[in-house]
């Protein structure tokens, strides 16, 4: 059994004993006791320590901060960490320490400990360390208990007594709040009008603006639940999801790329972003979304949608050259410090609203937070490392069995295939300046520019390239060599045969047409079999070139019955997909075309020879990628024919060889992948020290995976050293999510309220500890609280109860005595109105996408790229102007880049995704004046905004009515309406959409 | 004073429930809802007015506390590791045992190689200037100027990658997402400039930086303290999003009776909703946009310098202009009230051109080095030398630093990383010229008592007359410093003594 440190405080409850090999001193103690030939610890160990320990490590005095006279100073250990460690007495430095054989180590100092006292020590120890409170124990905890720990944040969360309903209404949250103004003697606002109450409640949940259809609706309708039907209608769209994940990925600090140096791109990082949009659709309760988003890979590693739930872990920056290019061992533990420190980091200050990072280097100054707390948690993590992984383990090593047995039989096949079809003409040897049956040179090639043999010397880039200008080949055999491009017709030969379809390429050229593969080409494999070996001919054709092969040439001395050119084209380069073209043709005419990538396998060409045809064409060319590592290679690339009649057996065999061949590369081309994301990688888990200093070159004790110990009426969790790692964030997804979890439930419905009210209740949401506010209605917070864990933790539900409030609905503006208002209470932290408030930068983009007309509605998948990408060692990243439907998608769908914000939105206050961001801040600048008025993206878009409205009526009138619905969800007053008019005759519609989309009104919600 | 005030402490606030006012620093940026910098804007456009809260501290930019003598830094980066041993950290004994294996105990392991022989100077060492500083003969230019300067020769980082590295050395921590020097300085200060931003980053013409915008962020400050890029290219325009693209030019002919009808829009929405200051503030925004239009252009054209002027600057030169032309501009921002330049000298790494883009000579260090030095030289002398004759160096601070140094063991005919030490110098603003601080090992290996950004930032803010300690925002449980919680002002380097 794996011994556990004895540093758990005294139990408030008993623990179940976990097959993990938890173990619990409280409970051994518990259990012990009555036997005569137990150690009795009142009576065998209380004496020993009193009378031989306590002189240093008592009252008075507390050598290495150790006190051995009282249990709970004793079992937490000395400033070096524990020194008892139950059932493991070899481990304890307490029995080190009174057995060391250096007298100036050995404790105590003078007199040894006779042979029986240390007996009696390492029996007790081994036999579970029990150590019953005593009466002075018991008073020793309690005077030396930390008064931090009464902070009201740690404490059990206490359903309170609703206050008394009031005049206008008995909704729950209206009971609290207006129990309060009534306190301070005022009175709440009246409720906004119909506009502003859909408006306001449409950006809320959606984060878009209502159509001028859905506001008339409403402001229409005169059913007396009409505006709760509103807030079932909104909560159930599907842009609910989006805006939510959209507040969530701000405290994951999510992004789609690495960040720092080399801010390499995470592909498939989205599926995360996704997986939270539906499951806020789905309304998955709370403390289940919180699961498996620490542990969904080890709760359901078959379930994509628990796997993938786990990205959150990883959503942070990561620092590719720190972690893996470096090969300094002092940078690579400090980039993975920093790597745990991040993600533990976000855990738990999105979950608990705990800033654990502060104890990173020492306790936590304000917090009841130890070092070795953070070590706890950091351990609970140290197994998880970022990387591209399966959403699910299971259907990947299924996947994987099934492709390793039709590249077998496909390797089997062909090797078959080529026994049977006997003697042929090899193309790969002419190229070689062979006679096609073995002569010629390996590595040997043709020039493509020139058509001059060469020897195996290689060559890079070609110089001075002259595209689509065929010469003559070495021999009478290669009628021509080229550089082609399209997209004109393309000669292929001296004689005037074109090929007619082909695109433009780059012309760029790379080494020459060769007798094996070309010069640095990655790869010869294709379908497991290495046709680099013997038995086997390449045909290396790197982009761009072409051979057209002169068939009457190469029959000369051949007799060929129904000849068929054969061969497997693949491609040997890195590019996963979309590498590089092949073309075969025969007297110009098309007859194979494909685009091949380092993913894609082999293609088999079958390709009859008819009679009377001349020239057999084959072309590579770049995929308008580049020519980088365009490496197409035509393996086995054979003239076939019946020159030696086979046996029927052989015909037969040949015939179903062939079948069985097509019938596997079907097989092997309908076999999918599964997909992979960007997500924890699970590991044996790093032994993790408490850093002094937060440095990872000075590492002290080990710490074994635990959490918080500040927390009332919660368990602290303690695991052994060699739990796995899957069994640690399971255990920690359950801690984290208990429903007895003061911090949990708190955290979620503040930042809920924050969404709703502008300002949290605990206005520091993120930090629920001394460093943070103290909750403005602390009541409600409970309530709301307790409600959330009653109901089943649905989010929507929250949504719901918060909307109804007439609190939440509110005027914002134009209150009676808001001037006294003001006076007492500045702020509006009672909420004696509803808060203005300010659009998000993603919300100003999502409503002038809305307002053109343009908006892409379509959900989910890779996020649309608003840049150019040049690979390099550090990726170049351009910010392009979205102007086409792809990328007129939500912005929660914008491909996120850490190193290249987008300059327009971090103008409109965008956090950068370095940050965990609980509230967005707001500032006012010029240059936001000018990227609104200027932006090409702004102007682009008011073009369209403008053409809309064209579109839509020819009277001015009616133009401005639209824009301003579209825009402010309101209709002109006639002061405005005359105003407008005035402009449209002074200038155009255009500049009155631009104002329109620069007004304050636009960017504020009432 | 806004950087002095710290908010309640935290146990004060625990034991006050129910409190409905907040007076902390924090809560009273929150309200305004665009922080220091929103009243500051406020302030210049002379349309401040009270915020909602009476009993709000009123928070200004104040000029500079008593240990000011700068008012405005130009700071020079030289991204991917100035080498330190090749420049101005004279090393004879290393001239000494040239050749001789640097590590004779195999232990050493570089950024990304071990280490070579001991590689002494490419270039020979002289003394210069009364002071008789060496300085090596890459830099003649500057060489003339030793008396003006300051040099720390024992400066450390924390890391020896790049990314990291830059972030430290521009915000002191080697973790993107904090606040850049010039953006807490403009925290702090606010800006002088009436029509330009306060804190301007002029990137290398070849690119930006390792690491990006991000070395100019606000981290978690208001995003308006972030860095503002000018272009320095002739015809492009100067700020992003300054006037329309070419594509929608015509909108500037309607713009002036487009923006009489913004005013009415807005003055309507403001009177019905009691006049709040950040409605007003936004409204006042649109104003400092059009004097921005105005004033940005004029600052980038140079052709009211004089020939001589230009000349000095080298700003024609195919190699050296881009680089002079930075230096240039930074001295006619400073001149116009901007508080923080950073001008980049190099951009990001890549291998493929025929010499590196910055300073990260692993190669080949002649070559690169030797590239790069006329560039640094020609335009930091000739910024130390217009300066200087406009009487402007006593009130500026200039910095010339970058994130790491190099190895003085040979990485073939290039050097690796070196975080244990490298060099930077100071000068004007307070700085004592002729000076140095601190130094390296024998071999320029490691410096002996490191010194750290955090001891730069410190003296630069201590200069502006800024406590680096009292200069705090809080975030994710922290009062937040640019100096975590660490540096030392280095009075050794500075006229004023300390007090």
């Amino acid at each position: 059994m794996p011994h556990v440190s004895a540093t758990i405080p005294p139990p408030r409850r008993t623990r179940p004993l976990l097959a993990c090999g938890v173990v619990a001193v409280g409970l051994l103690g518990s259990l012990s006791g009555g036997r005569a030939d137990e150690i009795d610890f009142e009576r065998d160990i209380r004496p020993l320590l009193l009378d031989r320990c306590s002189d240093c490590h008592g009252p008075d005095l507390q050598e290495s901060r150790l006190r051995l006279d009282v249990r709970h100073r004793a079992l937490r250990g000395s400033e070096f960490g524990p020194v008892i460690h139950a059932g493991n007495a070899a481990a304890s430095p307490l029995i080190e320490r009174v057995t060391h054989a250096d007298d100036d180590r050995r404790m105590p100092p003078g007199d040894a400990l006779a042979d029986h006292e240390i007996d009696l020590l390492q029996r007790w120890i081994e036999s579970g360390a029990a150590w019953p409170e005593s009466d002075a124990d018991r008073s020793a905890r309690e005077q030396d208990r930390d008064p931090r720990l009464d902070h009201w944040a740690w404490q059990p969360v206490q359903r309170p007594e609703l206050p008394a309903a009031r005049s206008d209404g008995d909704h729950p949250i209206d009971r609290f709040i207006q129990a309060s103004l009534q306190d301070a003697g005022l009175e709440p606002a009246s409720v906004a009008d119909r506009r502003t109450l859909i408006r306001r409640l449409s950006f809320d949940l959606l984060g878009l603006p209502p159509s001028p259809e859905e506001v008339a609706a409403f402001v229409a309708d005169t059913s007396s639940d009409a505006y709760e039907q509103l807030v079932d209608r909104l909560l159930a769209s599907p842009h609910y999801g989006e805006r939510q994940a959209r507040h969530w990925l701000d405290i994951a600090h999510y992004a789609d790329t690495h960040g720092f140096e080399r801010d390499q791109i995470r592909g498939t990082a989205w599926r995360y972003r996704d997986w939270l949009i539906r499951a806020f659709n789905a309304d998955l309760a709370y403390d289940e979304f919180l699961r498996r988003q620490i542990a969904g890979d080890a709760l359901a590693p078959h379930d994509p949608d628990f796997t993938v739930a786990a990205g959150f872990l990883t959503a942070g920056p990561w620092d590719f050259v720190g972690q893996v290019e470096t090969k300094n061992g002092v940078l690579r533990r400090q980039a993975r410090a920093d790597d745990l420190d991040d993600m533990i980091t976000q855990v738990m200050t999105a979950a608990c609203g705990v800033t654990i990072n502060c104890a990173r280097c020492h306790d936590h100054k304000l917090d009841p937070i130890s070092q070795r707390d953070y070590y706890g948690i950091a351990a609970i993590f140290s197994g998880v490392t970022r990387g591209e992984r399966s959403t699910s383990p299971p259907a990947e090593a299924a996947y994987a069995a099934e492709k390793e047995r039709l590249t077998r039989e496909l390797g089997e096949a062909r090797t078959r295939l080529r026994q049977l079809s006997g003697n042929s003409l090899d193309l790969a040897d002419i190229i070689g300046g062979g006679d096609g049956y073995g002569t010629g040179r390996a590595g040997a090639g043709i020039h493509p520019l020139t058509g001059a043999a060469l020897a195996g010397s290689p060559m890079g880039f070609l110089d001075a390239v002259l595209p689509n200008a065929p010469v003559a080949g070495p021999t009478a055999k290669i009628a021509a060599v080229f550089i082609p491009s399209g997209p004109d017709p393309l000669p292929i030969t001296l004689d005037g045969h074109t090929l007619p379809g082909l695109t433009a390429t780059s012309a760029a050229a790379w080494d020459a047409i060769r007798n094996g593969p070309v010069n640095s080409q990655h790869s010869t494999v294709l379908d497991g079999v290495d046709y680099a070996t013997e038995g086997h001919t390449i045909l290396g054709l790197h982009a761009n070139a072409g051979i057209t092969f002169d068939l009457a040439a190469l029959f000369d001395n051949t007799t060929f019955t129904e000849p068929v050119f054969r061969s497997i084209v693949g491609y040997g380069g890195i590019t996963p997909s979309n590498g590089a073209d092949y073309t075969v043709a025969l007297d110009g005419e098309v007859v194979a075309h494909g685009r091949l990538g380092r993913d894609d396998g082999g293609v088999s060409l079958n390709v009859p020879l008819l009679p009377g045809s001349r020239y057999l064409t084959l072309i590579s060319t770049d995929a308008g990628n580049g020519i980088s590592h365009d490496q197409i290679f035509f393996a086995d690339a054979r003239i076939e024919g019946d020159q030696e009649a086979l046996s029927e057996a052989d015909q037969l065999e040949l015939h179903t060889t062939r079948q069985a061949l097509h019938d596997l590369e079907s097989a092997r081309d309908s076999l999918k992948p599964v997909p992979t994301f960007y997500g924890p990688v699970s590991r044996p888990p790093e032994p993790v020290q408490r850093l002094t200093r937060g440095n990872p070159e000075t590492p002290a004790e080990a710490v074994a995976p635990s959490t918080l110990e500040c927390l009332a009426g919660l368990e602290p969790l303690t695991l052994g050293f060699d739990t796995p790692d899957a069994e640690r964030r399971v255990a920690f997804a359950k801690w984290i999510t208990d429903p007895a979890h003061p911090l949990t439930p708190r955290v979620i419905v503040n930042r809920l309220w924050q969404h709703h009210f502008g300002t949290g209740l605990v206005d520091t949401p993120s930090d629920f500890g001394f460093g943070g506010s103290l909750p403005t209605h602390p009541d409600l917070l409970e309530w709301l609280a307790a409600e959330l864990v009653a109901n089943s933790w649905s989010l929507k539900d929250l949504h719901r109860l918060i909307c109804t409030s007439r609190t939440y609905r509110q005027q914002s503006f134009g209150v009676p005595g808001a001037a006294a208002a003001t006076a007492l209470d500045s702020d509006n932290r009672l909420l004696w109105r509803q808060n203005p408030r300010r659009l998000d930068a993603e919300s100003v983009r999502d409503a002038i996408l809305t307002a053109s007309g343009c908006l892409n509605l379509e959900m989910f998948g890779p996020g649309y790229r608003d840049f150019d990408y040049e690979e390099a060692y550090a990726p170049v990243y351009t910010s392009i102007t979205a102007d086409a439907a792809p990328l007129w998608r939500r912005t929660i769908y914008r491909f996120i880049v850490r190193s290249t914000p987008s300059p327009f939105l971090t103008t409109l206050d965008c956090p950068n995704p370095a940050n965990l961001t609980p509230v967005r801040l707001q500032t006012t600048t010029a240059l936001q004046s000018l990227a609104l008025l200027n932006n090409d993206f702004l102007l682009r878009q008011t073009e369209h905004f403008a053409a809309r409205l064209r579109a839509a009526t020819a009277d001015s009138k009616e133009q401005i009515r639209l824009a301003f619905q579209l825009v402010f969800q309101r209709n002109p007053d006639d002061a405005e309406q005359a105003a407008a008019l005035t402009l449209l005759t002074e200038t155009d519609l255009m500049q009155f959409c631009r104002m329109l989309l620069n007004a304050n009104e636009f960017i504020t919600i009432d | 004073m806004p950087t002095s005030s710290s908010r309640s402490t935290s146990q004060a606030r625990a034991i006050c429930p129910g409190r409905t006012t907040v007076a902390s620093r924090r809560d009273a940026l929150w309200q305004l809802g665009g922080g220091l910098g929103g009243v500051a804007l406020a302030a210049l456009l002379a349309e401040e007015q009270p915020t909602h809260a009476a009993d709000t501290p009123h928070l200004k930019a104040e000029p500079t506390g008593p240990s000011a003598t700068a008012t405005a830094v130009i700071q020079i980066f030289c991204p991917g590791g100035l080498s330190h041993i090749d420049t101005f950290d004279y090393k004879p004994e290393l001239e000494r045992r040239a050749g001789t294996p640097f590590d004779t105990s195999g232990d050493i392991e570089f950024f990304a190689s071990k280490p070579g022989n001991c590689q002494p100077s490419y270039w020979p060492f002289r003394q210069h200037g009364q002071c008789g500083r060496w300085v090596s003969d890459l830099l003649p230019g500057l060489a003339r100027h030793v008396d003006d300067m300051a040099f720390i020769h024992s400066m450390q980082s924390k890391t020896a990658l790049h990314g990291p590295a830059m972030f430290m050395a521009n915000s002191g921590f080697i973790l993107p997402g904090f606040p850049s020097m010039g953006a807490w300085i403009t925290y702090g200060l606010g800006s002088e400039a009436d029509n330009l931003p306060g804190f301007v980053v002029l990137p290398d013409q070849r690119g930006l930086p390792p690491g990006g915008p991000i070395n100019w962020g606000a981290g978690f400050l208001p995003a308006m303290h972030q860095g503002t890029v000018i272009e320095t290219a002739a015809n492009t325009p100067p700020l992003a999003d300054l006037f329309p693209p070419e594509a929608h030019q015509e909108v500037l002919a309607g713009e002036p009776a487009g923006r009489r009808f913004l005013r009415q829009l807005n003055e309507k929405h403001l009177q019905e909703r009691g006049q709040p200051t950040d409605l007003a503030a936004r409204i006042a925004a649109y104003e400092m946009a059009a004097r921005l239009q105005l004033s940005a252009p004029e600052v980038t054209d140079l052709s009211p310098e004089t020939s001589r002027t230009c000349r000095l600057y080298d700003i024609d030169d195919a190699d050296r202009g881009s680089f002079g032309r930075q230096c240039l501009l930074a001295r006619r921002l400073v001149e116009r009230g901007v508080r923080f330049v950073q001008i980049y000298c190099g951009a990001e790494n890549t291998t493929s051109q025929p010499i590196r883009p910055n300073w990260d000579s692993h190669e080949d260090l002649a070559r690169d080095h030797g590239y790069w030095g006329p560039i640094l030289d020609r335009g930091a002398s000739a910024l130390l030398s217009d300066l200087k004759a406009r009487g402007m160096l006593e009130s500026t601070l200039v910095i010339c630093s970058t994130e790491f140094g190099r190895q003085p063991a040979a990485q073939g005919k290039g050097r690796d990383h070196n975080a244990s030490g490298f060099t930077v110098w100071l000068a004007g603003g307070g700085i004592q010229g002729g000076t140095a601080y601190g130094s390296s090992d024998d071999l320029g290996f490691a410096a002996i008592a490191p010194t750290f950004c955090y001891d730069l930032h410190a003296t630069a803010l201590h200069l502006l007359g800024i406590d680096h300690t009292q200069l705090t925002y809080y975030n994710n449980g922290i009062e937040r410093r640019l100096t975590d919680v660490h540096g030392h002002v280095i009075h050794e380097l500075l006229t004023q003594p300390p007090g």
